[in-house]
């Protein structure tokens, strides 16, 4: 034993651990990569164009905190919808008499406003619009942010797609499009891109979906049924999405690059920091919760596990892939183990080059112009992201742990409104 | 219950947009989105396959003759198998090593049951295998590439039955086992469903023949343009990168392995993967192959010997699509094979390159893909082209005449001659002096543990089953001069062995190895088997005082 034993064991160890990790990595790169499996899934991932029958009715609902800057403009982007019959329901809060003023002003412009006053001492999101849920008049909730640029066609195709699918809930895409802002934003608007148009549909088909924070649709009876979201919950967007899948309600996920919900990445770093730890503080909630464990099949319990802890894998992997390689490197272990710990970065490099295929595409989708600069910051940026996915992680846990689970809003700037008078209203973060 | 929305089938706003691909129309019967459920393709292909593996196998160890090559890679395959490494002599970077650990793969479970069978003769029915999941993936390819049933099969019975097929494919060479993972790769890049993974698959497929025989590296753009061809637009450049990065990937595992092993650069004391290339780049040229008198020209000879049929056919079928390229549905299907034809045989026509005899090995199934479309293309211009509705009767009844009048007469140039061919390939003895030379070394020789014996490769694993050292007793003759792992336990050169076995390749070679020109020289020969260019001597050496050693 001694040297040789040892030795055997970190190859063992080695191998073992990188196996694992190629293995991770293959399946979200392969779920990654979901929508563009055949031509016909990537055409079933849009909208059907709608027959232009309107049967059903729309509440809108539009939480606001501090958006005096950008709540106007989202309003009247929403109330150019083509759909005939909707409600706006903007929900602001006591302590917050600049956006209410905003708010009002709307509602008095047009009958189809509503405001709503949030009153809970501690304020979030999912409380905010757990108070406007009795308000509700529509057949449909649907939910938007503040700073959101919503289609005007978008309700008539959500319309369209819950009468012919006959869907409980109906996802549409949300796009991050500031892709030249930063090279963080570059990254950031990517995921989105991978998230909304391709991996939320294997979800919808598998049957297990973390629902987005925005331009989501439930039918009102499913949602009061289900007593709205969980007050508690710091991805209550996710929460709900695992509730309602898990007891079999039908989630219908519906992808247009022109009938995407376009918003803005975080203004800065350290936003983006604390918007990631608040969705990883909540996924582990989620996780918690354990309300996925009522999901029927092995298959789809092993992938809300999986999902749910992904940004932890994430984190890990981040640092596993170097140390791995410094190990067959440098240590004296047999060709083939040093074979093996390159595994993880085979699929690395492989995912790498889906993005930046995938950035092309995302240049195409939306018409921008992508420079070869811009790929070039995708590929040197990828470890410093996975460095700030991974310090968001290990604070996400360190919070939970700590029991603090506040949450730390992310501020807007109005960088996607083209409109040059928006102010650039770098506001500090709330904690509420 | 969650699902996605069902697909769009109504185009979208933006008219410019495809709602659900479709496929391009070949004005013919569509080939079967599934293959394996389609009745008629699975009789007929299962039908050529028994005839095709019947005359493939059928005398399968006694011709043709023993290869040296063969058994260079067997051995070696089974050096893999007894956890020798790579090769029992030191692996030199000459091939990827990937080819010869398959065949250990192969031949891991016969080994097992009965470690004597590890011999050329025994071992080339594993080949078998290859042959008949090569000409599977020729019909399915054939498919894939809009032929008509009909010209699937001949191309499968093209690429299976040609007397030059049956020969080359009967041996273990490493480029039987790169073709068929190339044909892998061809069927996976016109995948009907045109999925991103079979695309993904392709590359690997692709990288894995590479590694096989890097020959192949000449057939991977005929691979690109199939999957550009059978993939849709909107997918493609996922469907390519992928194909492209998973390739590229897996084949630089090559060089990594040289790396981590220390073995990527030249240096002192070591082999490299860099002289390894340098050597296969450099190796001295057979000359132009239309140059009667040259190497190549002797190689392609030799080709034709056995099969004139599927080469000149071959050629000219690939002539013929490129011709019309414009007006012919049949030439753009297949636009990937005629693309191979035509890069492997401008390489052939390098005026100064090496051409190995199993060179064609990789252009058969090109060769007969291509073959059976162009007559698939004849077919069609002569009972379909300008054919309307109300043609007359008597000018249909022409078109038949016509096109059975062809048929009986390529049938009648091709049938006798094949027959010929693939007679003998199922009668002849070509190995019986082989044979009898292993069993007398076996037999006759008192203390095979300590007799050193220079023999050629494919007898190399005979001897070793008899209990001659593997190595250093029974040595590649070569290796008596090449390696010096090997020549330094032999001190006094030739009168440090006992046997030689001049088998034809010995006696060729030894023109340029003084050590086992030497060893000849001084030997005589204690048995004989065979007769004249073909017969193989027991030479025994005898010292200067006229003894034996």
């Amino acid at each position: 034993m001694g040297i040789w034993g040892d030795l055997l064991l970190t190859s063992v160890f080695i191998a073992v651990v990188s196996l694992a990790l190629f293995w991770m990595a293959a399946f979200t790169l392969w779920w990654q990569m979901h929508a563009w499996r055949t031509p016909e899934v990537l055409a079933s991932t849009r909208f059907s164009r709608p027959d232009g029958g309107e049967h059903l009715s729309f509440s809108l609902l539009l939480p606001a905190r501090h958006e005096q800057a950008v709540l106007d403009h989202t309003i009247q982007r929403l109330l150019e919808s083509t759909h005939t019959d909707f409600e706006i329901i903007v929900i602001v809060g006591h302590d917050d008499p600049e956006t209410t003023e905003v708010a009002e002003k709307a509602a008095a412009r047009d009958p189809r406003v509503r405001v709503v006053v949030d009153t809970h001492e501690k304020k979030n999101k999912p409380k905010a619009m757990n108070t406007a849920l009795p308000h509700c008049r529509g057949d449909v909730v649907g939910v938007f942010d503040a700073e959101d640029q919503v289609h005007p066609e978008l309700l008539a195709h959500v319309d369209h797609a819950f009468r012919t699918t006959g869907a409980d809930v109906v996802q549409g895409g949300v796009q991050l499009i500031n892709f030249h802002s930063s090279w963080y934003s570059l990254r950031n608007c990517l995921e989105y891109f991978f998230w909304f148009r391709s991996r939320l549909h294997l979800h919808a088909q598998k049957g297990f979906i973390p629902l987005g924070g925005n331009t989501v649709f439930v039918r009102t009876d499913v949602l009061r049924e289900a007593d709205g979201w969980d007050p508690d919950c710091l991805a209550e967007d996710c929460d709900l999405g695992v509730r309602l899948s898990s007891v079999g309600k039908k989630v219908v996920v519906a992808y247009d690059s022109d009938m995407v919900t376009k918003e803005e990445t975080p203004g800065s770093l350290v936003s983006l920091l604390k918007q990631r730890t608040r969705w990883n503080q909540g996924f582990l909630q989620v996780y918690r919760k354990k309300d996925w464990k009522q999901l029927p099949t092995f298959g789809q319990r092993l992938l809300a596990r999986y999902t749910l802890m992904t940004p932890f894998m994430q984190a890990f992997t981040g640092l596993i892939i170097p140390l791995n390689i410094a190990i067959a490197v440098f240590l004296d272990v047999s060709v083939s183990v040093a074979f093996i710990t390159f595994l993880p970065a085979v699929t690395a490099l492989v995912t790498f080059v889906f993005e930046v295929v995938g950035l092309h595409d995302f240049g195409k989708q939306y018409g921008l112009r992508v420079r070869f600069v811009h790929y070039l910051k995708l590929v040197v940026g990828g470890p410093f992201y996975q460095v700030l996915l991974a310090g968001a992680a290990v604070r996400a846990v360190w919070r939970e742990q700590r029991g603090q689970n506040d949450w730390e809003l992310t501020s807007h700037v109005g960088a996607h409104l083209s409109d040059a008078t928006a102010t650039r209203d770098l506001r500090e973060d709330v904690p509420a | 219950m969650t699902s996605t929305l069902p697909a769009v089938t109504t185009p979208k706003v933006p008219a410019q947009r495809q709602a659900v691909p479709t496929p391009r129309s070949t004005g013919r019967t569509e080939p079967p989105r599934r293959l394996r459920s389609s009745r008629p393709d699975l009789i007929l292909c299962g039908v050529l396959l028994v005839a095709i593996l019947v005359v493939q196998g059928w005398n399968i160890a006694d011709y043709p003759t023993l290869s040296d090559d063969e058994g260079t890679y067997l051995a070696q395959a089974w050096a893999v198998q007894e956890g020798r490494g790579l090769a029992h002599y030191t692996y030199w970077y000459d091939h990827p090593p990937l080819g010869w650990i398959q065949l250990a793969l192969l031949t891991w479970i016969p080994a097992a049951f009965s470690p004597d069978s590890m011999t050329v003769g025994t071992m080339r029915a594993a080949m078998l295998v290859i042959s008949a999941i090569s000409s599977v993936l020729v019909y399915v390819i054939g498919r894939r590439l809009s032929l008509p049933r009909w010209a699937a099969g001949l191309g499968m019975v093209l690429f299976g039955l040609s007397p030059l097929s049956v020969v080359l494919q009967r041996e273990i060479f490493l480029d039987n086992l790169a073709v068929m993972w190339t044909l892998l790769a061809f069927a996976l890049a016109a995948s009907p469903s045109r999925h991103l993974w079979h695309h993904f698959g392709a590359g690997i497929a692709a990288a894995t023949a590479v590694l096989t025989k890097e020959t192949m590296l000449f057939v991977l753009p005929a691979v690109l343009i199939t999957m550009w061809r059978h993939s849709h637009r909107d997918t493609r450049k996922f469907a390519l990168t992928g194909a492209i990065t998973a390739c590229a990937l897996i084949g630089l595992s090559y060089p990594l392995f040289a790396l981590l092993k220390g073995e990527l650069m030249p240096g002192s004391g070591h082999v490299s993967l860099w002289d390894g290339i340098k050597y296969q780049m450099t190796r001295p040229g057979s000359g132009f192959i239309l140059d009667a008198g040259s190497g190549s020209h002797g190689v392609l000879q030799s080709w034709l010997y056995y099969d004139r049929v599927l080469i000149v056919g071959g050629l000219a079928g690939g002539l013929l699509l490129l011709v019309t390229w414009r007006w012919s549905v049949t030439a753009r299907a297949l636009a990937g094979p005629s693309f191979a034809v035509v890069i492997l045989a401008l390489v052939a026509m390098r005026p100064s390159g090496y051409l190995p005899a199993m060179y064609v090995i990789q252009a058969l199934p090109f060769l007969a893909l291509v073959l059976a479309g162009g007559t698939a293309s004849v077919a069609h211009a002569v009972l379909r082209r300008w054919r309307s509705e109300a043609e007359h009767r008597y000018l249909t009844g022409g078109r038949y005449a016509l096109a059975a009048v062809l048929a009986i007469a390529a049938g009648a140039y091709v049938v006798p001659r094949w027959y010929e061919g693939d007679r003998t390939a199922v009668t002849a003895d070509a190995n019986a002096p082989y044979q009898a030379a292993s069993k007398w070394l076996a037999s006759e020789v008192e203390d095979p543990e300590d007799t050193r014996v220079l023999v050629d490769d494919a007898l190399w694993l005979d001897l070793v089953h008899a209990g001659y050292k593997p190595g250093l007793g029974v040595i590649w003759f070569y290796k008596a001069d090449l390696d010096p792992a090997v020549t330094k336990t032999m001190p006094h050169g030739w009168k440090d062995l006992d046997y030689v076995v001049a088998s034809p390749t010995v006696r060729r070679d030894a023109v340029d190895l003084p050590n086992v020109k030497a060893a000849i020289e001084h030997s005589k020969p204690v048995a004989v088997f065979g007769s004249g260019e073909d017969r193989v001597e027991i030479r025994q050496i005898q010292t200067a005082a006229g003894g034996v050693r």
